[in-house]
């Protein structure tokens, strides 16, 4: 076992844009099954990382191997330039013990202590401090937290919020390298969230601390987190800025859990891509031709034709699946129309469209795409 | 997530505990089972059948008898408008505490042909001799099918109590809305509904039934427990009773795997209690019935043994009395201390060692640790003295071999074999306790203390026992509530001039003289009713 790795204050390594933390070609299989496979990360101090991605495509086991909870079964885990797990062999020597790795987690259900008040739940990571420093410690992060009145409360006597505020001071105390967050919004009112979010993360940015939380709902990423990643069945799929993802996402998939638009199937040739809403003019220059493709159709770049009765030289192609009424007007679903001489792999059925024209359920409406930067995905990557 | 802990030692005393806790019972059935076919066609010839054949019938009136005070009580108290309901709810648990020995007892003495009732009837119609009229006969297998069952139906009430109040009460509701009235829904959903619940407790009764010795013995109802008694003490046959006590053993085995797989996907949950459910309203009569009903079984089964004790204690208790009473007491209290902390350590360990290790097999040695709980009294003892005795001999002369005075039988010969048995015995019920407090933990509890760099000691220690405190009491609590009732392995394993209260209370009674240990008696009476007031503080709680 490492003996790198205690609670004292770690020597400054000259290193010097280092990052908080690395991880390279990690792999967890478990029970035969792929959990995560060849996994590159690498985060710098103070970033806050969203991960998301649907249930079981593994971020909470790679939360879990962070922590020292799940065996990697290849690759490195580095953090703060100390290496904490690397299990090339089963080697045990390599694998620092969850206890020793100063990497901090606030559990989904916050895993408070019930039989500890505030006060001592915060103090349960710091009791090798003396007791003075103790005391200031938590002193400090029941006032910032604004705990103080409850300092002495057990936990079943605190609201849900209050009681996240305690399992994140107590994560804090320790001043862990790393602070690991597992869904830790899912159990919060939906109306305290967007609050609590915006404070946490002031927190976590005044003490410079380095985080990745996982959620499974992307808005949450853009309030929260100054990185995002994706993952899909063991991999990660793409890892930058909120921004980038939302603008440039590199796959079929990103787009498709970010829910960043609706899907139109295209036919590409050589003299640019057919859909069923028309031709769309492109540089074809990669000559893939005959392959079909899926443009991300952003509703802002749909234009909408409702048919008027002296309006004959317009033919509809599509019609109206579905109707809600939202904030930003109605909202419809549209499908293709049913044409015995149309390719049948060009055909959509959920196009969304955002409009404040009333629109009733099976009316026919011309469609047409504003020509844009397109975005065009494969299906199978 | 992965279980966090891999510690080397920890593992190995696990599985250690449990190979202790089930050799002597492997070993007896080796040795019952490979016993000389000479030996079995002597008992098949002789007693076995008889035996059996008593055992079996007495264990079919008993689980009749016991649904029928069960069930119908259980029903009446959660679906009906029943006057006193809340006290009956709690009162129709007491005749637990009322060991089946003692009642057994104290109707023979209230009905006998010498007793006040027959004396009072005797008197009333003039009647002179046994000739002038007919009286039932307690003391018969099926009065010791009555009485077994007036002691053990609240298992039955408890567990379809619990059922009937746990059950999703839209399922009622849907029942209602579909056109049928309250007690159509009782019959057609909630009785059903409830099935598992009192197929467990059925088969509890059931296994009680096998491992009662002193009702049977005292009325002379020959079953297979009375049986390895007297092949043993009377006979000092040790292969043939080991021989009795395997076949008992696997009658046992036998109900247990009945019951799991009847049982096997009959569960049903419900995360919203049926508490505010609407009542089947009785009409008078109906009411009259129930209420006789219920309150029969809690006086026979309770208050009525418990006032004839209280009773005979006035009458009789003197200063002598009390002071054999403070000596077997000790005795009890001893025995009862070491088994209840035993026990409890033990289910910590494996409960423990299940929760945190990474072990495919973690679950093994809790499960066979559990397994004593359905084994009879009689045979842990036979398993015992097949185990210890051998054991006894070796030390003894290895002890004198090397040069020392032999030590006697201090494993087979001492309250160590009655320690040990009990252990066996009861620490399925630590380890159910401490199980159940354990799961309430949250998982999330096991990695907290690690995320904030505290080691398994540090998480042990501040984390996991503080909050398993509240099941540590009550499991030591129980354990030792049960190890002062348990009586047949004390018997068969009591060292010389050694009696606890319960075995000395059978003497009493064998010897047709309780009045000298009424208040010995009222006392297991009363260490029985704490684990009930536990069991109803718990269920209220839910």
């Amino acid at each position: 076992m490492t003996t790198l790795l205690t609670t004292q204050p770690l020597p400054e390594l000259p290193a010097e844009p280092m990052a908080q933390l690395t991880i390279q070609q990690l792999s967890v299989v478990l029970q035969d099954k792929v959990i995560l496979s060849a996994l590159d990360l690498s985060l710098n101090e103070g970033d806050i990382l969203g991960l998301v991605g649907a249930s079981g495509c593994g971020k909470t086991t790679l939360l879990n191997a962070i922590a020292g909870f799940s065996k990697p079964t290849t690759g490195k885990i580095v953090v703060d330039g100390h290496l904490l797990s690397c299990n090339g062999l089963n080697n045990d020597e390599h694998c620092v013990p969850a206890e020793q790795r100063q990497v901090g987690m606030i559990f989904q259900d916050y895993a408070l202590f019930p039989h500890l008040t505030v006060k001592e739940n915060i103090a349960f990571g710091i009791s090798k401090l003396k007791k003075i420093a103790q005391l200031e410690q938590i002193d400090h992060l029941l006032a910032i937290l604004k705990l103080t009145d409850h300092s002495d409360s057990y936990i079943h006597q605190l609201s849900g919020g209050q009681q996240q505020r305690v399992a994140i001071a107590r994560a804090l105390a320790p001043q862990p390298k790393l602070l690991l967050l597992d869904e830790p919004f899912s159990n919060i009112d939906a109306r305290l969230r967007h609050e609590l979010m915006v404070e946490i993360r002031q927190l976590l940015k005044q003490f410079k601390t380095t985080a990745i939380f996982v959620t499974h709902n992307k808005d949450e990423v853009f309030t929260f987190a100054d990185k995002m990643a994706v993952m899909a069945q063991g991999r990660l799929l793409q890892f930058d800025a909120p921004s980038i993802l939302c603008q440039q996402p590199n796959s079929y998939q990103v787009a498709d859990f970010l829910q960043l638009g609706s899907w139109l199937p295209c036919q590409v040739n050589s003299v640019g891509a057919q859909s069923l809403l028309g031709k769309l003019d492109i540089d074809n220059s990669s000559g893939n031709n005959g392959s079909l493709v899926y443009l991300l159709v952003k509703s802002a770049n749909l234009l909408l034709n409702v048919l008027a009765d002296g309006n004959t030289h317009l033919k509809a192609n599509a019609q109206v699946e579905y109707i809600s009424v939202t904030e930003q007007g109605y909202h419809y679903y549209l499908s293709s129309l049913d044409d015995a001489a149309m390719d049948k792999s060009m055909v959509f059925d959920k196009l969304s469209l955002y409009s404040d024209i009333a629109l009733s359920i099976k009316q026919q409406v011309v469609l047409t795409i504003k020509p844009h930067d397109f975005l065009f995905f494969n299906k199978s990557n | 997530m992965i279980a966090l802990y891999n510690s080397r030692l920890w593992k190995l005393s696990s599985y250690l505990i449990a190979l202790v806790l089930i050799v002597p019972v492997l070993v007896m059935l080796v040795g019952g089972l490979s016993a000389s076919t000479q030996l079995f066609a002597h008992l098949w010839q002789t007693v076995l059948p008889s035996y059996l054949e008593n055992t079996v019938l007495l264990a079919f009136w008993v689980v009749l008898l016991a649904l029928f005070f069960g069930v119908f009580s259980a029903g009446i108290i959660t679906q009906t408008n029943i006057v006193f309901k809340q006290q009956l709810r709690w009162l129709l648990l007491l005749p637990l505490a009322m060991p089946a020995y003692l009642v057994a007892y104290l109707y023979t003495d209230l009905f006998d042909y010498a007793g006040p009732v027959q004396r009072a009837l005797r008197d009333w119609f003039g009647w002179q001799s046994p000739n002038d009229y007919w009286f039932f006969d307690l003391r018969t297998l099926p009065g010791a099918a009555l009485m077994l069952a007036l002691v053990l139906f609240p298992y039955i009430y408890m567990l379809t109590r619990g059922a009937f109040e746990q059950q999703d009460q839209s399922l009622i509701r849907a029942s209602r809305l579909l056109g049928l009235t309250a007690k159509q829904s009782f019959f057609k959903v909630a009785l059903p509904l409830a099935r598992p619940a009192i197929a467990v407790s059925a088969s509890l009764v059931l296994m009680e039934t096998l491992a009662d010795f002193a009702t049977v013995q005292y009325f002379s109802v020959n079953t297979l427990t009375t049986a390895i008694y007297d092949t043993w003490l009377g006979y000092g046959d040790l292969g043939a009773a080991n021989a009795l006590a395997s076949i008992l053993m696997l009658l046992v085995f036998f109900v247990v795997l009945t019951e799991q797989r009847s049982r096997a996907g009959l569960r049903h949950q419900s995360a919203r209690p049926n508490l505010n459910r609407e009542l089947i309203k009785l009409s008078v009569s109906q009411q009259i019935i129930a209420s006789v009903f219920c309150w029969a079984l809690v006086t026979l089964g309770f208050l009525l043994p418990l006032i004839l004790l209280i009773i005979m204690a006035v009458q009789y208790s003197d200063i002598a009395q009390l002071s054999v009473l403070l000596s077997t007491g000790v005795n009890s209290l001893k025995v009862s201390v070491f088994v209840a902390t035993i026990a409890v350590v033990i289910a910590l360990s494996l409960g423990l060692y299940q929760r945190l290790h990474n072990d495919k097999y973690r679950k093994v040695p809790q499960v066979i640790s559990g397994f004593g709980y359905a084994i009879p009294g009689t045979v842990i003892a036979m398993a015992m003295l097949s185990t210890l005795g051998p054991l006894d001999h070796w030390i003894n002369a290895v002890v004198e071999y090397i040069g020392f005075s032999a030590p006697g039988l201090i494993l087979s010969g001492s309250i160590f074999a009655i320690v040990f048995a009990l252990v066996v015995r009861f620490s399925a019920i630590a380890n159910g306790t401490i199980a159940s407090g354990i799961k309430q933990i949250p998982q999330s509890l096991d990695y907290s203390p690690a995320s904030l760099g505290v080691n398994l000691k540090g998480s042990l220690t501040r984390v996991h026992l503080p909050i398993l405190t509240p099941a540590i009491l009550v499991a030591w609590l129980l354990v030792f509530v049960e190890a002062m009732k348990e009586l047949p392995a004390v018997l068969l394993l009591r060292p010389f001039n050694f009696e606890t209260l319960s075995s000395q209370i059978y003497q009493l009674i064998s010897d047709e003289m309780l009045e000298q240990g009424a208040l010995g008696a009222i006392l297991i009476v009363l260490f029985g009713l704490l684990p009930i007031v536990l069991l109803n503080k718990s269920k209220d709680k839910v």
